[in-house]
């Protein structure tokens, strides 16, 4: 298991998600990537983007400065 | 998953953003999607012409076009827009395929979301 780190700050909606989905083939069954957004959308976009795609999206947090760390288990 | 079908008629930022925003979350969750540009949507299909276009607030046109290629969309040009609008096969980019209305509709007969743009 391995965990990867996949940095969007900056980027705007669908940018972060597009990111993730083209590291899909990277990732091992079990690895987490952890992403970090600071897209106003990210939050719901990454749990829509979890159950459609049957993914575990572990946590997503948002901190004072409106920017998001989410994980996903593959 | 969804199979998406999105057809553009113009080639200005406000027709062709909206089919690689919806375009690209699509394919990046799994959908099937096929973009056809009308004779009226074409030209931005010119290579060099989604670099042109930068719109404040909106994502990068061209990692969006190239998302949906790398995730596997398909992007159609209306074999009519080359007389139409004095267009080359050359003169479009790279991963674009000419094709027909009647190909155009079979391929969509099982569309489940369609977006006019």
């Amino acid at each position: 298991m391995e965990t990867k780190t996949l940095d969007t700050l900056g980027l705007k909606c669908p940018q972060p998600i597009l990111k993730v989905a083209t590291l899909v083939p990277q990732m091992n069954p079990g690895d987490i990537l952890e992403v970090l957004a600071d897209c106003e959308s990210f939050p719901k976009d990454i749990k829509a983007w979890a159950e459609k795609t049957g993914k575990t999206l572990l946590f997503c947090n948002t901190d004072a400065d409106g920017k998001h760390t989410a994980q996903i288990q593959f | 998953m969804a199979k998406v079908a999105i057809t553009v008629n113009g080639a200005e930022p406000s027709n062709v953003f909206p089919p690689f925003i919806l375009g690209s979350s699509a394919v990046a969750s799994g959908d099937e999607l096929t973009i056809f540009f009308c004779p009226g949507g074409a030209p931005a299909m010119v290579k060099g012409e989604i670099e042109k276009m930068e719109v404040k607030g909106l994502p990068n046109l061209l990692e969006l076009y190239e998302g949906v290629q790398n995730l596997g969309g398909k992007v159609y040009v209306c074999e009519l827009a080359l007389e139409a609008k004095d267009l080359k096969k050359e003169d479009l980019r790279d991963g674009i395929e000419i094709i027909g209305a009647t190909t155009f509709m079979n391929e969509i007969k099982d569309a489940t979301i369609t977006f006019s743009f």
